[in-house]
């Protein structure tokens, strides 16, 4: 049991408070371009009754598309200098609604990592001394804005981006449902899972925009520049069998139900972020009345590797236009570079690509090669389902894109309680660590394989593989020094989303108590 | 014969917008515009990689060289070559051919971005019609244009295929310059059409060995993006121009069922005509619109179970490479295996006028191409209704066409084929309208259709031809059927059919029309103001002529004794004929009909002659 007169768990952590000084700020190296002055969003358009949105700064990270004159770059040496001629529908959508540009952050080369650390303008660190990692790969946004510099920050969320780097630098980070916030101009790293996200302090700026109010959030803005945009009419029938839409969700607090999933308890879980894990699951039993129930999700086992079949596969092939012929810097000196019989982009994607991006590349076009798609991709996609299906045989709610499915029983683990002789309990929300460690030192990244550093994304990439939203917010945990930052994850069932912003709002208030 | 354009059908499936002439009910064909003729038409691109770039760009005067180096390798002094009708087959040995044919459909939007196709009748500027997705700008996204399915679909109807309710589009991976993403997307795993299949006949240019009809399964056809262009420049610089990227096509393959050659491209020739006949095609393998690769492959039948290795020849541009280069190949591959060798799979190549295909790449060169489902689209579901109704649209195909006009019109079954296959299925639509306004112009005395269809196609088909490719022939540019408006043809035929001129002045007024010389709308006037009318000798007068031209010619008459007392066999019909000639060159040519000519000497003959020469031998 929680006991809230605990000294220090519950409360903020101070330091984290101290805005860090501008020569500090510049060290952290969050941004990799920044125009002098914010750039002002385009004149309101002209209606009578049309108030002028409120004004707000806003980070973008560098793998979405921004016009002249701030460069859009990746952190790829391969796109250095790149300026794009189109501007991603978000950033487009969020200046209409009174946003300032103040420029764009840092992350791991085209959104492949989990530290920000593969960047071609240098690693991103939350703290100076020591350097601790920010999470990735949208790190260069999160500590945009933990550091109190800019109100909100979009990130990409792939398999855990933008929940991550929000775990790790104590803000919240918000992945919507596949398909809800259109993705043209978000450079793809893999399209069947790549989502805008948001970070943000608090959840009230994050669901203002994507829930809006009388229908007028992001929410319902259907973008015909992205084909796996959800159409008007999909995303009406979608909204209607969920609350929290077209009026303010109050539901009452003491139905809802979170889930927690047996098979997240792993062994590599941070003693200390288990910990607080259970203790928020008791305060939200004590608090609210909450249910807690424990669920299975059995392939979440297997989640990860097939991401990490998955999302090199879809990043071989999009990587693949990055040959120097219309864009990017072409090494025109190499002796293969359209040698007779040299390959003509072989030296210009050697020198262009940083080494994790090189080595999904490599993995992405073995694993769909001929010889190995069957073994690999293809059974990839077949985990991919099972997830899915995992996450919808514990939810209350349907997922509208998909048939009802029937489900086994006997497929289940023996530890899983009964509710009834129907099966388990369903749940509204799982509740879980966004990360299973705590924010590492970089120096201590150094000698890790790049396989440890994939381990961080077990909880996250579930959610990415089904396309459900989840978010992230600051959880404290004790540490021997005080008091660190983890982050606490709750996942809703598809378009949710309205709830789930509401729901975590709650939580996470609870949680800065 | 009733075709509605794929642009029409377009407009009315997907916009709900109706032609406002009418409905879309079948329509006959001679008063459907023609489609422009297409100038300067731009090559169909290669779709697959060379392993080396220095091998698909083939410059034009490298391509001449290699043609004149083809030739030279066959031997200083040209052997007798072996004509292709006597060479469809080597005892011991059975030939099997599949082809892929890739076509450039007939829209007007690009595969994934609403980017206008760049019209190929006009020389559009470089890199005008491209959006950021043909660009692979990072961040622009695929944008699926419903319009072509119309043109495919009606494509895959017109060869029999199945519509699969759910297709889906997958990326096929490999570098090129003139592949902006490093993919093209194409329907690999789930093509839109499945087994179909082409009838082929033997008015179609089969082989004789095929007998009189075969029939070949059409494996898939799937829609698939085109490339760039590239624009070798001096230097070693190629310039790139982005306009064609994204143009959709299809690819139509064959199951490997050809065992002739000349069947082969015979089949070739049938798609070209099919797609141009449902209007799914922009232009033929001539012009460029269409392009075929074939697999060729052979065997002992009896000895080998399964059939040969097979090699692929890329990128044949005509009817007679696809024939020549499987001859060559065949021919090669049977050396190959009877000198103890094996044939190696790989992809070669054919240059026009060769006699050897070379290799391109092999095995080692191949490229893995990855293909993976592209995860930004999704499933192209094609309505039962929409197929229905492009099936019930579609008009009558090259067939059922060529024999109507076979029957209908007594038209020869080469006739047919050639007006069918003439400017990519003009001529045909050329000679409807031609017999549209001929009977318009007949009313009601236009009993029997047949004279007078027979006379406008023979027009439409040899008469034009002359124009532009016989003896007197002058070089022009387009399509003969431009200079020579339908109204002004039926006007000549008109007045010719009703043997108001000679066939003469006919081809005269016609030379007139095609040099601008009369003009437009004005043949009647032209008749008039040259007093070209015909005006024919009466009975008596021909009767008087034909003594004339009897007069000294006693042993021609004896000939017709000699077949009417039953001395000869067969009736003398030269003899006949040259009494006409003599009769045509004595009398006043412009006032005599050949064919009345020709009746009253037969009467004359039969009637007068033989009796006096009866006569005098007793």
């Amino acid at each position: 049991m929680l006991s809230r007169a605990r000294p220090g768990l519950l409360s903020p952590n101070l330091r984290r408070h101290v805005p860090p000084s501008s020569q500090q700020r510049r060290l952290l190296n969050h941004f990799i371009s920044r125009p002098e002055h914010p750039i002002e969003p385009p004149p309101p358009p002209p209606l009578p009754d049309s108030q002028a949105p409120q004004r707000f700064t806003l980070a973008v990270k560098d793998n979405i598309a921004t016009t002249s004159p701030l460069p859009t770059t990746c952190a790829s040496s391969i796109l250095a200098g790149y300026t794009s001629p189109l501007e991603a529908t978000i950033v487009t959508q969020l200046r209409t609604r009174g946003a300032l540009l103040s420029g764009k952050t840092n992350l791991d080369e085209f959104g492949m990592g989990s530290h920000s650390t593969h960047s071609a303008y240098g690693p991103v660190s939350q703290d100076l001394d020591p350097k601790t990692s920010a999470g990735g790969s949208s790190g260069g946004s999160a500590v945009a804005v933990a550091s109190g510099q800019v109100d909100l920050a979009l990130g990409t969320d792939t398999g855990g981006s933008v929940r991550l780097p929000a775990a790790y630098t104590g803000v919240v980070g918000y992945k919507p449902s596949y398909g809800m916030i259109s993705r043209y101009g978000v450079v793809p790293y893999a399209n069947s899972l790549d989502t805008v996200g948001f970070l943000s302090k608090s959840i009230s700026p994050i669901s203002n925009l994507v829930i809006g109010s009388e229908g007028r959030g992001l929410w319902a803005e259907h973008d015909p520049h992205d084909p796996t945009s959800l159409s008007p009419s999909a995303r009406k029938r979608c909204a209607a069998q969920r609350e929290g839409y077209r009026q303010p969700w109050h539901g009452s607090r003491n139905k809802i139900k979170f889930g927690i999933p047996l098979e997240y308890n792993m062994a590599e879980l941070d003693p200390r972020i288990r910990t607080a894990w259970a203790e928020t699951a008791a305060l939200l039993q004590d608090t609210f009345s909450a249910r807690i129930v424990p669920v299975s999700l059995p392939s979440t086992k297997h989640a990860l590797a097939a991401y990490y079949v998955i999302a090199p596969a879809e990043a071989s092939s999009n990587l693949a236009k990055y040959d120097g012929v219309r864009y990017g810097q072409r090494d025109e000196n190499a002796a293969t570079d359209a040698a007779a019989g040299g390959v003509l982009y072989a030296a210009t994607r050697g020198k262009g690509f940083g080494e994790e991006v090189k080595r999904r590349i490599l993995l992405g076009s073995y694993t769909l090669s001929s010889e190995a798609m069957d073994n690999y991709f293809i059974k990839a996609q077949k985990v991919r389902r099972l997830v899915r299906k995992d996450f919808n045989r514990v939810f209350a709610l349907e997922n509208p894109l998909h048939a009802p499915e029937t489900f086994e029983l006997s497929e289940l683990p023996e530890t899983v309680e009964m509710e009834d002789k129907w099966g388990p309990e369903e749940v509204d929300f799982l509740l879980c660590p966004t990360a299973p460690t705590l924010a590492p030192r970089l120096k201590d990244l150094e000698n890790k394989s790049p396989v440890d550093a994939y381990v961080n994304d077990v909880f996250t990439v579930p959610a990415s593989l089904a396309g459900l939203p989840a978010i992230s917010v600051p959880m404290p945990v004790a540490e021997a020094d005080g008091q660190g930052q983890a982050g606490l994850q709750l996942i809703g069932q598809y378009w949710d989303d309205a709830r789930l912003l509401a729901v975590a709002d709650v939580v996470a208030k609870m949680l800065q108590r | 014969m009733a075709r509605i354009p794929t642009a029409e059908l377009s407009r009315y499936l997907l916009s709900g917008q109706i032609n406002r002439q009418g409905c879309l009910r079948l329509r006959r064909t001679p008063f459907l515009p023609r489609r422009p003729p297409c100038h300067n038409i731009r090559p169909l691109s290669t779709t697959t990689p060379p392993t080396s770039p220095a091998v698909v760009v083939v410059p034009l005067r490298k391509q001449l060289k290699d043609q004149a180096k083809a030739l030279k390798s066959s031997g200083s002094s040209p052997r007798k070559k072996k004509k292709n009708s006597d060479n469809q087959t080597v005892p011991g040995w059975e030939l099997t051919v599949g082809i892929e044919i890739h076509a450039q459909l007939n829209t007007s939007r690009k595969l994934f971005s609403p980017a206008l196709v760049p019209e190929s009748s006009l020389e559009e500027k470089p890199n005008t019609h491209v959006s950021p997705f043909d660009l692979a700008i990072p961040g622009s996204q695929p944008l699926f244009q419903p319009d072509t399915l119309i043109p495919a679909v009606r494509a895959a109807l017109a060869l029999n295929c199945e519509i699969e309710p759910v297709s889906y589009f997958d990326r096929k991976h490999y570098f090129h310059w003139d592949q902006p993403a490093g993919y093209q997307i194409t329907q690999f795993y789930h093509p839109f059409a499945r087994h179909g299949k082409i009838v082929l006949y033997s008015r179609d240019g089969i082989a004789a060995e095929d007998g009189d009809r075969i029939e070949v399964g059409i494996q898939q056809v799937q829609m698939e993006q085109d490339t760039a262009k590239t624009l070798a420049q001096p230097g070693g610089v190629n310039w790139l121009d982005f306009n064609r990227v994204g143009v959709p096509l299809i690819e139509i393959i064959t199951r490997p069922e050809i065992h002739h050659p000349a069947t082969a491209a015979a089949l070739v020739r049938k798609v070209q005509m099919l797609l141009g006949a449902v209007d799914a095609c922009t232009s033929g393998l001539e012009a460029g619109g269409l392009r075929a690769d074939v697999n060729v492959s052979v065997r002992r039948p009896g000895e080998d179970k399964k059939l040969g290795q097979r090699t692929e020849i890329k990128n044949l541009s005509s009817f007679k490479a696809v024939e020549d280069a499987i001859i060559a190949e065949r021919d090669r591959q049977i050396a190959v295996l009877e000198a103890g060798g094996t044939v190696a799979g790989e992809t070669r190549g054919w240059s026009l006028g060769g006699t050897e295909t070379r290799r391109l790449r092999g095995k080692e060169g191949e490229v893995d191409y990855r293909y993976m489902p592209d995860p930004d689209l999704g499933a192209v579901v094609i309505g039962k209704d929409l197929v229905e109704f492009l099936g019930r649209s579609m008009g009558v195909l090259p067939d059922e066409e060529v024999e109507g006009l076979m029957g209908r019109y007594g038209l020869t079954a080469k006739d047919a084929m050639a007006l069918m296959l003439l400017d990519e299925g003009g001529r045909v639509e050329y000679f409807y309208e031609v017999l549209g306004e001929l009977e318009g112009r007949l009313g009601g005395e236009g009993k029997g259709e047949g004279s007078y269809a027979l006379l406008a196609a023979n027009w439409c088909l040899h008469e034009l031809g002359k124009l532009t490719e016989g003896e007197d022939a002058e070089p022009r540019t387009g399509l003969v059927t431009e200079f020579v408006a339908a109204g002004d043809l039926a006007a000549i035929l008109y007045h010719l059919h009703r043997r108001k001129i000679t066939a003469k002045t006919a081809k005269a007024l016609l030379w007139g029309v095609f040099n601008c010389e009369v003009a437009p709308g004005g043949v009647t006037d032209a008749i008039e103001r040259g007093g070209l009318w015909f005006q024919e000798l009466s009975e008596e007068e021909y009767a008087m002529l034909a003594d004339k031209v009897v007069e000294g010619e006693e042993g021609v008459l004896a000939e017709f004794l000699r077949f009417k007392q039953g001395k000869s066999k067969g009736y003398p019909q030269g003899k006949l004929m040259f009494l006409v000639g003599k009769m045509m060159k004595m009398g006043p040519e412009q006032n005599l009909d050949p064919a009345s000519v020709k009746r009253v000497l037969g009467e004359r003959i039969e009637g007068v002659y033989l009796p006096q020469l009866e006569g005098e031998e007793k």
